[in-house]
């Protein structure tokens, strides 16, 4: 008798939710009329999970309809991109773009960039170069020239990542002697070089600040235009002679052919969301700046990293 | 003195107790959900969270983590399948403990042993954390390598009935562990232009298809049907007199490996388990009775990877390195609440520190006194026919797989590692080793490359701790080759010794 009971309950209750969800998916007049879903191509937890919540928490409010943030990590992103890729391009399926946008297609992965409807840029995360607080080099410059005459290791986050890269590029811009060493995740490259194993790291400011604040890390170079709020007294690359700008920047995109009307609206939602005081209290913090681009100016951006990361990545 | 009272008054009050309450339950059902990891019920109550005290907040997270660290136990010695690959070494003596009629017995272990564990850890936490922290700073990719190969041994030990076999299976761990992007280079091996290799076997899917699956397969398959039963019954629940005795030194000796490896960052509870059981294994007198039932090898594994909580919340609040990835996404939570972990932590703000340790402490408690009691009720739901059982086993399996991902992809290679489970345990070839070389076979291989990056082949030998690791790893290997041959020989002489 019990479980007729409970079974009864439970048809009755997914038929009552069918009916909510086709109720819904009647009412098809302006965008947005029903949920749209935010593909993360991250596990919960890491930096592009927290943005992605906060911007979709944000719009959220600006479009009237739930945002459902969604986690698809796998092999580079690309699991998540591909799944964004093919669903349809009414706008309700939009996602996280990273920097791995420009990168993937450089190192054998199956991606076109043209695939996509590219919505907003929103953040960066500037790449700094840190070294042990016992380690004998203040400046930039002095950690080059070191490296000149012999080999310096430098860890990052991993193997064909903004961090890698900008180590590489440093190596081969300088003529430097520089090994750069794949770690598993950006926490353990900065336990790396705050243990003395590697003689500097490549990391984002978020994973070094804390190092930073408590005097275990000097941090040498912010590969940025600006100097980081997080590190007062930081100079630039650029303001230390080396003219190199590396972040971990990201925005929203979505699949190839949303309707003009449709992209407009999200893009005008995305713009104002990234500019909202609740938005940048939840990036700050990580050592996040926002960084706002069109769409256009965003895909053109994107391009242009993807040449130089042809590049780096050869 | 006023930082010891004012941390405690912080969590008696209501809220504080309120938002424990709700980490319990969230905790305990997600560890109890195969598949289901601590980290995404963090990352996701921290969504939540975010709005919170930091007290109330810190509350809810550091809860969820010690009340899942109890309920991945569960899964593990009732349908051998564990919950997160820090229980892995619990289904090695668990469930043949189920499996004999004394699952009550196992269980009631398992959380008494994982509360001492975590408290040991705490106290460690509170009273040592910054000479700890900097102790764990000194592992670097050549002593991360040299643990992994110690870890590695337990190929040889866990291989009780071949050592030949269980070999076999550490091999084809390793062998599909390479599946995937190059931990150096980046670039694609053995992924046959599939997409979803590219990240390379999640380890979960694998470690369920394996345990849990397989054995559901491998009872479906069975023509007389279900001949064992999942759990015939949960027998006697506490342990006797001798009992107690018997597991204070295993408990003793696997409980100090715990507390050792949760400080070293990057490995957590998953090789704490399995160094623990060997070493305890080791010391034992009943070396035999080890993967077979003991109530000694429980003790070792669960007390072991406990242990590793306190380690991990060592190295996030004393060096704000997380030290797995629980603690990484309660980082993340702690900086928006403007807590900056690190060694200042433990100076500008020695209240917190207490408030942590008494949250962690208070959870544990709570929790165990939870799984003792609501344990009988666990009995009735194990009651319910063997087929309504499987079903559900199926279910969670299907269904918590499907969440770490939301890709189908990871379902199937779940379901194929079933299939080859079951292929497996008809030839013979213990599971155990397969996620052995999984989960270590990557770090090693990591670590190793990264040591020659860094120093050159002197790394390896040159360093004391890593060099003594390696010295270990050696002696055991030598040690557990040699002690079948000793052991024949001796019956070989026993044998011979009457007609002389």
């Amino acid at each position: 008798m019990k479980t007729g009971t409970l079974f009864a309950k439970t048809i009755a209750i997914a038929a009552l939710a069918s009916v909510a969800f086709t109720a819904s998916a009647f009412a098809q007049d302006a965008f947005p009329s029903k949920d749209i879903t935010f593909v993360v191509q991250a596990a919960a937890g890491g930096a592009s999970d927290r943005t992605s919540r906060a911007i979709a928490s944000e719009m959220e409010k600006d479009l009237g309809v739930s945002i459902i943030v969604e986690n698809r990590p796998g092999a580079t992103g690309t699991v998540a991109f591909a799944h964004v890729a093919e669903q349809p391009a009414d706008g309700y399926t939009i996602g996280f773009g990273p920097v791995e946008f420009a990168i993937v297609e450089n190192i054998g992965y199956d991606f076109d960039r043209a695939d996509f409807t590219y919505l907003g840029q929103i953040m960066n995360s500037p790449v700094v170069l840190a070294v042990p607080a016992n380690s004998p080099y203040n400046t930039l410059s002095e950690f080059i020239e070191a490296a000149q005459t012999k080999e310096l290791s430098v860890s990052n986050s991993g193997a064909a990542s903004a961090f890698a890269a900008t180590a590489f590029t440093l190596a081969k811009t300088t003529g430097a002697k520089i090994t750069p060493v794949p770690f598993d995740g950006g926490a353990p490259a900065v336990a790396a070089a705050l243990g003395n194993h590697v003689d500097a790291v490549t990391a984002g400011a978020g994973e070094t600040a804390t190092a930073f604040a408590d005097g275990t890390l000097k941090v040498l170079a912010i590969f940025a235009d600006e100097e980081h709020p997080r590190f007062p007294g930081v100079k630039t690359a650029k303001e230390q002679g080396y003219d190199l700008q590396f972040g971990a920047w990201g925005g929203v995109y979505g699949p190839a052919g949303i309707p003009d009307d449709v992209k407009a609206t999200l893009e005008a939602s995305i713009k104002k969301a990234a500019a909202t005081q609740t938005f940048l209290d939840a990036i700050t913090p990580a050592g996040i700046l926002p960084a706002y681009r069109t769409g256009a100016e965003w895909e053109a951006f994107i391009a242009t990293e993807a040449a130089r990361y042809a590049e780096i990545l050869k | 003195m006023n930082a010891l009272l004012d941390g405690i008054l912080a969590v008696l009050e209501p809220t504080v107790m309120l938002c424990m309450g709700a980490g319990v339950i969230i905790g305990m059902l997600v560890g109890m959900f195969p598949g289901i990891t601590a980290t995404m019920a963090v990352a996701l109550a921290s969504g939540f969270t975010m709005t919170l005290d930091p007290v109330q907040g810190l509350a809810v997270l550091l809860t969820i983590y010690v009340a899942a660290n109890f309920g991945d136990r569960i899964p593990s010695i009732l349908i051998n399948t564990p919950g997160t690959p820090a229980s892995i070494a619990t289904t090695f003596d668990g469930y043949p403990m189920a499996k004999n009629g004394r699952a009550g017995l196992a269980l009631i272990v398992s959380a008494l042993v994982s509360a001492i564990g975590i408290i040991a850890s705490m106290v460690l936490f509170a009273f040592a954390s910054v000479p700890l922290a900097q102790l764990a700073l000194k592992f670097g990719p050549s002593e991360m390598f040299a643990v992994v190969i110690l870890a590695m041994t337990i190929m040889i030990s866990i291989s009780s009935k071949s050592i030949a076999k269980g070999l076999l299976a550490g091999v084809i761990g390793l062998t599909i562990a390479t599946i995937g992007r190059d931990p150096i280079t980046g670039d694609a091996r053995f992924t046959f232009g599939i997409r979803d290799l590219n990240g390379g076997l999640d380890f979960i899917a694998v470690i369920i298809g394996l345990f849990g699956i397989a054995e559901l397969f491998d009872q479906l398959l069975t023509h007389r049907q279900f001949k064992i039963k999942p759990i015939s019954a949960l027998g006697r629940w506490w342990p006797t007199k001798s009992e107690y005795k018997q597991i204070v030194k295993p408990t003793g000796i696997a409980g100090l490996v715990g507390l050792v490896v949760g400080i070293i960052p990057g490995a957590g509870g998953d090789i704490a388990g399995l160094l623990g059981w060997d070493r305890a294994k080791a010391a034992s007198k009943n070396k035999a009775e080890y993967g077979k039932g003991s109530i000694e090898g429980i003790a070792a594994s669960d007390v072991a990877s406990s242990a590793t909580l306190g380690g991990s919340l060592t190295t996030t609040m004393a060096l704000g390195i997380p030290g797995d990835s629980v603690m990484a996404v309660m980082i993340g939570s702690m900086i928006v609440w403007g807590i900056q972990p690190g060694p200042s932590l433990f100076v500008n703000q020695p209240s917190l520190v207490v408030t942590i340790t008494a949250i962690m402490v208070l959870a544990t408690l709570i929790t165990l006194a939870i799984n003792l009691v609501r344990m009988p009720m666990m009995v009735k739901l194990l009651d319910m026919p063997v087929h309504y059982i499987w079903a559900t086993v199926l279910v969670f399996c299907l269904v918590g797989t499907y969440a770490t991902t939301n890709n189908m992809f990871t379902v199937i290679v779940m379901l194929v590692f079933g299939v080859i489970g079951v292929i497996l345990k008809r030839s013979g070839i213990p599971a155990s080793p397969i996620v052995l070389g999984l989960i270590l076979g990557p770090l090693a291989e990591s670590n190793l490359r990264r040591s020659l990056l860094i120093d050159g082949p002197a790394g390896l030998v040159g360093k004391p701790i890593s060099a003594t690791l390696i010295s270990l790893a050696l002696i055991a290997i030598v040690v557990s080759l040699a002690a079948p041959i000793i052991a024949r020989r001796r019956a070989k002489q026993a044998a011979a010794a009457p007609t002389n």
